[in-house]
């Protein structure tokens, strides 16, 4: 196998990045924004629970909800709806243009499929999952500022004092750092699957739970390696 | 406009199969041995996915519950309250979440080839219900297999918890000690009653999309990709739900305190 050699990469397909940005990410931002909307007031429910069990009183949920969501739930769980939004569909797409030869077309006109599909859809992947992340945290925590003051009885400005208090700048860079990385997985994973598949209709459903399922995982292990790295070393 | 009727329309169709799958079940048409061929196929080749990623789970949930505790400066709930954080909420979802790439989206992929590839025709022309022949085995395996995985996947994060607080230089059994205090049965019921929820919704949702693809490959891609997308909101949805329940019932009854 011969390896790339390095080219001026800082080329790339204008229109068609901003097509898959679209597609990827404007697309997604409904079913993120209903979905971390109930994220973040469930996390105010059961840290209710929680710190009620523990320290007998609840003046410590805004805070301990917000950090878990800003460190953690918020990047990971955007990313894996990201993944079952995108991952697939990639997946699929890339697979059935191998399916009916497409691709070995690209190939014919001595186009690059890497150049032409893949890096179109990480540069719009990448895009989509680090400002979905941001989205997606600010809608968590207004699904939280209004479940704190409904249920606890915290005022809204209480609520955000107590969040930027804690919440700090570093956690928001690495917040979006993992976003990063997540958002590189993606792409790449369902890519490759689609690029793996075997002719045939049932090969692309096949490539494409491969796709959903070694990116979900490959998420997941990021996240730890990355948390570790971060908080504890 | 266009959007919620899909919406509405998938809605009510997910639940039209699932209550001629029950009245099947009702009258004893079900057929165990295809079932448990259905367990064996789906269920024993993900368990070894579900138990690496219980694992992290387990392992990243401590972490960040310990790195928070410090803030906080209650270090000594580390334990308990990292294992019930895990096991009532966060663990359920994101194994279900897992578990609905692997269990749901290989089941709507190999009942929408079928669909697509017109085996489900050939069995109507048979004059056979593809509902009682081909879902109904594959609904009930699902949502048996997909809930024992569950349980299985949130006994590891428990596992991945303790040996991961031992690597950080927390003593595993302080760190074991601590659970019960924390962590009561009525957590417990509430995970198992979670994990059951999302095995039936995994089930539904995936024999749905699957029996509903259209045209070709690229309608078996989009029947996948859909019904993931529909497993998750689901899921978080349903999550959110049964999180506001167990609330209530704790506030009215005060159960679920020490």
């Amino acid at each position: 196998m011969k390896f790339p050699k390095f080219q001026n990469r800082w080329r790339f397909r204008r229109e068609e990045t901003f097509n898959q940005m679209y597609l990827l990410g404007v697309q997604s931002v409904p079913i993120i924004v209903v979905s971390l909307g109930f994220v973040g007031l469930m996390m105010i429910l059961e840290l209710a629970f929680h710190m009620r069990l523990v320290l007998k009183h609840d003046a410590l949920v805004p805070a301990f909800s917000a950090v878990l969501m800003v460190r953690e739930l918020g990047p990971v769980i955007t990313c894996l709806l990201l993944t079952s939004r995108i991952g697939a569909g990639i997946a699929a797409e890339i697979g059935s243009m191998k399916v009916t030869e497409q691709i070995d077309a690209l190939k014919l006109l001595s186009i690059d499929p890497v150049d032409y599909l893949v890096i179109p859809r990480w540069l719009g992947s990448v895009f989509s999952a680090c400002t979905l992340t941001v989205i997606s945290i600010a809608v968590a925590l207004w699904g939280g500022a209004f479940l704190a003051t409904q249920k606890l009885g915290t005022s809204p400005g209480e609520y955000f004092n107590t969040v930027f208090f804690f919440v700090k700048f570093p956690d928001v860079l690495r917040c979006l750092i993992k976003a990063f990385v997540f958002g590189t997985l993606i792409p790449l994973i369902a890519a490759y699957h689609g690029f793996k598949c075997d002719l045939g209709s049932a090969a692309v459903g096949e490539a494409a739970t491969q796709a959903v399922v070694r990116s979900s995982l490959a998420i997941i292990i990021a996240d730890f390696l990355l948390t570790y790295l971060f908080y504890a070393v | 406009m266009e959007a919620s009727r899909k919406w509405v329309q998938t809605f009510g169709g997910m639940i039209l199969l699932f209550s001629e799958c029950l009245s099947l079940t009702f009258q004893k048409k079900i057929r165990w041995q295809q079932v448990v061929h259905q367990i064996f196929q789906v269920g024993v080749s993900s368990l070894g996915m579900t138990i690496t990623a219980g694992l992290f789970v387990g392992a990243i949930m401590a972490l960040q519950i310990d790195v928070q505790l410090k803030d906080f400066g209650a270090e000594a709930f580390l334990g308990g309250l990292s294992t019930s954080t895990t096991l009532r909420n966060v663990g359920p979802v994101l194994i279900a979440f897992l578990l609905s790439g692997k269990v749901g989206a290989y089941t709507s992929a190999e009942l929408g080839t079928m669909e697509v590839t017109e085996q489900l025709n050939a069995i109507r022309l048979l004059g056979a219900n593809p509902v009682e022949y081909i879902i109904l085995p594959r609904i009930w395996a699902v949502v048996i297999s997909s809930f024992l995985l569950l349980i299985v996947g949130l006994m590891v994060t428990i596992f991945g918890g303790v040996i991961f607080a031992e690597f950080i230089g927390v003593n595993a059994l302080s760190y074991v000690q601590n659970i019960p205090r924390i962590v009561t049965g009525w957590s417990l019921v509430l995970s198992v009653v979670k994990s059951f929820v999302f095995g039936v919704l995994i089930a539904v949702i995936s024999c749905y999309k699957g029996y509903h693809a259209r045209g070709g490959s690229v309608g078996v891609g989009v029947a996948v990709q859909s019904c993931s997308v529909t497993n998750l909101m689901l899921i978080i949805l349903f999550d959110f739900l049964l999180s506001m329940a167990a609330s209530t019932l704790e506030d009215i009854f005060r159960v679920g305190y020490l």
